[in-house]
């Protein structure tokens, strides 16, 4: 018996969106080269090897163990990669996605990687070719808007501000600009100039990202009219509640 | 409830964000705009990054070493790319202020309210005249007491009275340093010198005056305030090592006792031991502090060191608003942004809760919603509260918390004021756990309303604040009502240090205001302990704290004046 998993409640398209992110099935935007993705990421220069922080699985003779035998390693623990981050900062102002859904996707969807969740950003450890792998699909599906999500590793500051006029993000560090109709990043995830502009396509309309959002809005799909969520949210505080208090009546 | 309710918070963001400060250029607009233009000007925009600026300039000449520099701000990009705007003190629509003004090292009054919660003690005065009484049969008589007081107000200061040839403490430098008595008991007080006594009649509301003298009865305390300078150079448990040796000393003199007497020994006891309340306790080895150290101090005791319950106590959501005041302050600014961490940034977080007026517009708002679907439970009383349950918290707490995110993202100048979610998670839980306090005059029904107000905030937004509190918001349910011990404690008992608030950066404030709601909701006289509501309803000491936000708010305009200054000792200038 195939268990097809619920992951979400919710009638709404919010509720339908958060669904996508954290089962994955999400619609493919954007092409991004692997140079411009390491480009823009910053921690090593594109056609480089990865740095290794230990020589390949494989040469180490690890010692017999039957969780190892049973857990197959990611390739970048293979390699011996080291460790590295992505982190991105998504618009209160109908970004595709939010903290928690971009975590959710990567520690559903992807092994190895280590999401921490912040209310302005969220980043994922990983070592570095797992780390790319999630980057790149979170940036070239319909998780990433590139005016309303940006890489931002440092100075993150922005996703709870007042968009600039062309729609934009503000970003004190202008990683990012709006050059006849497509966002062009100008500097790395931590505001280092780099050497070629790196195109990240169109922005999405506004009824696109309202379409595409997992944010709830009262200007858009307001929270409390999505009331399997409100309910769902009830009954787990509810119960953590009840524990807490009698764990003998929980169910 | 109309949607079109006039938020109390419309004028004042209208102002910060819409009129020009400085050379800021934000003229314009409107507060419900999603788009605006970033003119990216800097520091150069406002008058006390200018002025910071160039002091730092003038000390880096002056001592050839480099100093305060802005440009020195991610690698040469200045603060203030966006812009910066002062801030209205909640409460108080005439004082707008800088917000550098509200970090508690830039502000006299923060200080001082810290300095006078410190410097205090309370300390019972029945043992010491039993064991005068009993031991050596010494009268004790309301005579003997005012001179007795008189002894001591020269001796806590550090004059010296049965030494002598010793060196004593410059009056000037201490003259903030004093010691009053209260006491339940109507005929004593009658009899004790005005001067000397904190008249609970004349300071609190008859119906309150009761209840304290009621819980008080005919015991005696005495508010030993020691000198600012001496805590300030010392620490917390200063205060009451200070206070019991100029106690004892001042017993000695005024009852002519032999100095090496043994029941000298039972009065030093007393004075420090066994009649003594300290206004925090103190913390375990790992996060070793003296007692008096802010850490200490449980919400319950800081409900009740507020005295706004006094002074407004028919509108109990202004008492609250003024604790989540205080508490922001010291909890969030002081302790765990000082004590606790180190230094810049978390006056941010907790400026947010008591800055335009955001988060009294969102409890202004519970109480209507209150008083419309619960018969006026939110107003003072006790039998018009509803019994808290399971469904009357999901009500308010969602109903709040709606209201709340929704201005948000009606008002994008709120969600810029408050750019944090650490920010919006304090914000919004203070009010839909105070509503749940109001409403039900249960203090852990009002956490358990701010718990659920954490859980609906992060499913709205997908996000809620930063690693640090995230975990202990998202457990913490299930220690409302804990069966554990260590986890159980009714609120008002819980303080800084309770496990899961220890790191909870930003939402102290929050948590002592549901402390004090509970108990200013039912018109109680105080939260915790009504020997320290009486000692901080004295109007001597010099910070007032019936209005603390307000006088943050001098302290930020510099109209304040602090104790403690050592400009006597100090070559002139």
């Amino acid at each position: 018996m195939a268990y097809e998993a619920q992951f979400y409640p919710g009638a709404t398209s919010v509720a339908e969106n958060r669904r996508k992110h954290m089962s994955g099935k999400v619609e493919k935007l954007r092409e991004i080269s692997d140079d411009d993705l390491t480009i823009i990421l910053g921690h090593r220069v594109p056609g480089t090897d990865y740095p290794s922080t230990h020589p390949p699985l494989a040469e180490m003779g690890e010692p017999e163990c039957s969780i190892r035998e049973m857990v197959e390693p990611t390739d970048g623990a293979k390699a011996g990669d080291r460790i590295r981050y992505v982190q991105f900062v998504d618009s209160m102002y109908n970004a595709p996605s939010t903290p928690y859904f971009r975590s959710y996707n990567a520690a559903i969807n992807f092994r190895g990687v280590d999401p921490g969740t912040l209310s302005g950003r969220q980043v994922v450890e990983a070592r570095e070719r797992d780390m790319e792998e999630l980057a790149k699909f979170q940036l070239e599906t319909e998780m990433t808007c590139p005016a309303l999500a940006c890489l931002r590793g440092a100075s993150v500051h922005g996703h709870s501000l007042r968009l600039q006029e062309d729609g934009v993000m503000f970003d004190m560090l202008e990683r990012v600009r709006l050059e006849n109709g497509t966002i062009i990043v100008q500097k790395d995830q931590v505001g280092r100039p780099i050497d070629k502009k790196v195109d990240l396509g169109k922005p999405m309309s506004d009824e696109e990202a309202a379409k595409r959002t997992t944010i709830y809005r009262v200007d858009n799909v307001p929270y409390r009219e999505d009331k399997e969520v409100l309910e769902w949210v009830h009954r787990v505080f509810e119960q953590r509640t009840m524990y807490g208090y009698k764990p003998a009546v929980q169910e | 409830m109309a949607d079109d309710r006039k938020r109390m918070f419309q004028k004042d963001l209208e102002t910060k964000f819409t009129k020009e400060h400085g050379t800021n250029k934000m003229e314009g607009g409107d507060i419900t705009d999603m788009r605006i233009p970033y003119y990216r000007l800097g520091v150069d925009q406002n008058p006390r990054k200018l002025e910071m600026k160039k002091v730092g300039k003038d000390i880096a000449e002056k001592r050839g070493l480099a100093g305060y520099n802005p440009m020195m701000h991610c690698g040469g990009i200045p603060l203030g790319q966006r812009a910066l705007t002062p801030s209205f003190i909640s409460g108080n629509d005439d004082m707008m202020v800088e917000n550098d003004d509200l970090h508690y090292v830039n502000n006299a009054a923060m200080q001082q309210m810290w300095d006078d919660i410190r410097r205090t003690c309370i300390v019972g005065m029945d043992m010491a005249h039993e064991t005068l009484e009993k031991r050596l049969s010494i009268e004790v008589t309301p005579e003997t007491i005012n001179h007795y007081l008189e002894v001591l107000n020269h001796a806590l200061p550090g004059g010296a009275v049965v030494q002598e040839h010793m060196v004593e403490s410059h009056p000037a430098l201490v003259d903030d340093c004093y010691v009053k008595i209260f006491t339940g008991d109507d005929e004593l007080a009658d009899e004790i010198d005005d001067q000397f006594l904190i008249d609970i009649d004349k300071q609190f509301p008859a119906e309150q005056a009761e209840q304290l003298k009621s819980a008080i009865g005919n015991t005696t305390w005495q508010a030993a305030h020691i000198p600012t300078i001496v805590s300030r150079t010392t620490d917390g448990g200063q205060t009451t090592r200070w206070t019991a040796m100029q106690i004892g000393m001042s017993y000695i003199a005024a009852y002519g006792m032999c100095a090496g007497e043994a029941a000298v020994a039972d009065l030093s006891y007393a004075a420090k031991h066994a009649g003594v309340v300290n206004m925090g306790d103190m913390l375990p080895a790992r996060r070793a502090r003296a007692p008096n150290e802010p850490g200490g101090v449980t919400f319950g005791n800081l409900s009740d060191i507020i005295q706004t319950s006094r002074i407004n106590p028919d509108d109990p959501a202004n008492v609250t608003l003024e604790v989540v005041g205080a508490g922001c302050m010291l909890y969030d600014q002081i302790w765990l942004g000082s004590y606790m961490s180190g230094g810049v940034g978390f006056t941010q977080y907790s400026t947010a809760a008591y800055t335009n007026n955001i988060l009294d517009d969102n409890l202004y708002y519970d109480v209507e919603y209150i008083n419309d679907k619960y018969d006026g439970a939110a107003d003072k009383g006790i039998d018009n509260k509803v019994a808290p349950s399971m469904d009357v918290i999901k009500d308010i707490a969602t109903e709040s918390t709606l209201y709340g995110l929704e201005n948000y993202e009606k008002y994008p100048v709120a969600l810029e004021d408050h750019f944090g979610g650490s920010q919006r998670a304090t914000v919004l839980s203070a009010a839909a756990g105070s509503a749940g306090s109001l409403a039900t005059g249960n203090a852990n029904a009002g956490l358990s309303a701010w718990y659920l107000c954490m859980y609906l905030h992060k499913e709205g937004h997908g996000r809620l604040g930063f690693f640090g509190f995230d975990l202990q918001d998202q457990c913490g349910a299930t220690n409302t009502f804990s069966y554990q011990s260590d986890e159980g404690l009714p609120h008002e008992l819980r303080g800084p240090n309770y496990p899961n608030y220890a790191m909870n950066v930003g939402h102290q404030g929050g948590y002592a205001a549901i402390a004090a709601a509970a108990h200013a909701g039912r018109g109680d006289a105080y939260a915790l302990n009504p020997l320290i509501k009486v000692c901080f309803a004295d109007e001597m000491l010099p910070f007032d704290f019936s209005q603390p936000r307000k006088e943050f708010g001098r302290g930020a305009l510099r109209e304040f004046e602090p104790s403690g200054e050592r400009s006597l000792i100090i070559p002139a200038k």
